[in-house]
């Protein structure tokens, strides 16, 4: 076996300027792809709870879609796919000096699309095992149901599901890969092209690997960070640190 | 008659097939103490959590100072009334549950500001100041910054007691209030509901203290298998109870 150790060490302390801007891009997907997810994620999953079944079908059937099919599927279907039907063509968009090129868009949308669903599910659990009686108390007082969900359960369930939101950020971030099927230039498919000219398959996909060890450790890490800090909110009997963390107060 | 305040009447409630209110009318004057007895599985609770509407009615009608509870009256026909009128009906009626239910990711004091900052528009100040005032009564000053996990049962209960007041209700509520509290705590919440009911507080309460029961009830209401079979002064139940319900409940010890 052959391991060419300087070559190993120079991209992974001295990466290309391309694979630096695949890592950038890897970070924007995720967190953009995250964002959308948290975004779609919360109205779906009071969707799927709502006794209205104009609400409730819609979002249980956009659930089973997501959760049902691959999401290297979806990508190809939402960029590729949209295009080819003439339904939807994502352009350039180009902000000053910043350029979203239409791949990245797509992806990003993709991700997020289906990042709501897992997180549709993860919010109903979390509302979901709030106990009643929070809710029957704020009923008994005159709340309606928006305020009681604003101030009683979701400060409670974000508590909850914490945690499970950061592993699924840690999938994003490993999935977000997926989207160099579509064209983006994010780090595996920056390495796949430096490995076409070197050939220096091991190496490469060495210092790959490591750069995505890196990612989910840090991130690791802020969560342990914030787990720490409700444990110490808890000891103390305080279960609001989410609201301290949102900066969120009655 | 005298100024009413709560009504029901011939109220019926089911869960699935089975009956758990049937035809029950009661009425409860302003300022006074009503007491609600009854083995488990007789409807007692049930109907206490109709009064704010916590539970649909399947007949019948129950009012609170003169407004329907839950319903719009149609032509004769009861429709149930949108969520944000009950939520405004709900502000007339507080209550106070077996299990505290105070809000987790609150501080006591914020517990009671909540609803009179976000439900009447109050602010901060006025807010605060009123429960700063009740949490005095309760006795619970001290604790206002505290969180529910690192208070006691009882005084979780005191400071759910401080909540449903800020709101100023006509009427209070009490589901069972000492039921989940260890035995010393109990006379404390006691204590408390004891002071209300002389400061006038119309209340219903739901309780297995048949001591509290004949101090401080104007009125013992007898439940048994979802209706009323016995409602008078507590002397009267005590001394000549009429149905063998009542003699059972009370265990009268003479």
């Amino acid at each position: 076996m052959h391991f060419d150790w300087p070559y190993f060490w120079h991209q992974l302390l001295e990466p290309d300027g391309a694979f630096i801007q695949g890592l950038w891009l890897t970070i924007l997907i995720s967190v953009g792809g995250q964002v959308i997810g948290l975004v779609i994620g919360l109205p779906m999953a009071l969707a799927r709870r709502s006794a209205s079944v104009f609400l409730m079908w819609p979002a249980r059937f956009y659930i089973f879609l997501m959760r049902g099919t691959p999401l290297l599927v979806q990508i190809v279907f939402i960029y590729t796919g949209l295009a080819a039907a003439g339904i939807l063509r994502f352009h350039d968009f180009i902000a000053g000096p910043f350029t979203i090129s239409g791949n990245v868009q797509a992806g990003i949308l993709a991700l997020g699309l289906n990042e709501g669903a897992y997180m549709a599910e993860i919010f109903r659990a979390g509302i979901d095992a709030v106990d009643r009686g929070q809710t029957e108390a704020a009923k008994s007082l005159g709340m309606v149901p928006g305020q009681i969900l604003r101030f009683v359960v979701l400060p409670q369930a974000l508590r909850i599901i914490l945690l499970p939101i950061g592993n699924q950020f840690n999938i994003m971030l490993k999935n977000s890969t997926l989207v160099s099927v579509i064209g983006v230039s994010e780090m595996l498919l920056v390495t796949e092209t430096i490995n076409s000219a070197t050939f220096r398959t091991f190496e490469l996909y060495s210092v790959l690997a490591l750069y995505f060890l890196v990612l989910t450790s840090i991130w690791g890490g802020v969560m342990r960070y914030v787990e720490w800090r409700m444990d110490r909110g808890a000891a103390r009997g305080d279960t609001a640190v989410i609201g301290t963390l949102q900066g969120e107060h009655i | 008659m005298a100024d009413v305040l709560v009504q029901a009447e011939r109220v019926e409630k089911f869960f699935g097939p089975n009956k758990i209110l049937d035809g029950v009318s009661f009425t409860v004057t302003r300022g006074e103490t009503v007491v609600l007895i009854g083995s488990s599985g007789s409807g007692k609770t049930t109907l206490l959590r109709c009064i704010n509407h916590l539970e649909k009615i399947e007949a019948g009608r129950i009012t609170v100072n003169g407004f329907l509870i839950g319903y719009r009256d149609r032509r004769g026909v009861l429709i149930e009334d949108r969520e944000r009128n009950i939520a405004r009906q709900r502000r007339d009626v507080g209550m106070v549950f077996q299990r505290f239910n105070l809000f987790a990711n609150l501080s006591a004091l914020d517990n009671i500001i909540l609803a009179p900052m976000r439900v009447r528009g109050e602010n901060r100040a006025v807010a605060t100041e009123r429960a700063m005032r009740l949490l005095a009564r309760v006795g619970l000053a001290e604790k206002a910054r505290n969180f529910p996990a690192s208070l006691s049962g009882g005084q979780q209960q005191r400071v759910a007691i401080a909540r449903a007041l800020a709101m100023e209700p006509a009427v209070m509520l009490f589901d069972e209030p000492t039921s989940a509290l260890d035995p010393e705590m109990v006379g404390e919440v006691l204590a408390v509901m004891r002071g209300l009911a002389q400061d006038g507080m119309t209340m219903m309460i739901v309780t297995h203290e048949m001591g509290f029961a004949r101090q401080v009830a104007d009125r013992i209401i007898v439940m048994d298998q979802g209706r009323i079979v016995e409602d008078g002064p507590p002397e009267r139940l005590f001394n000549a109870p009429t149905h063998p319900k009542t003699r059972t409940l009370l265990a009268v010890r003479h």
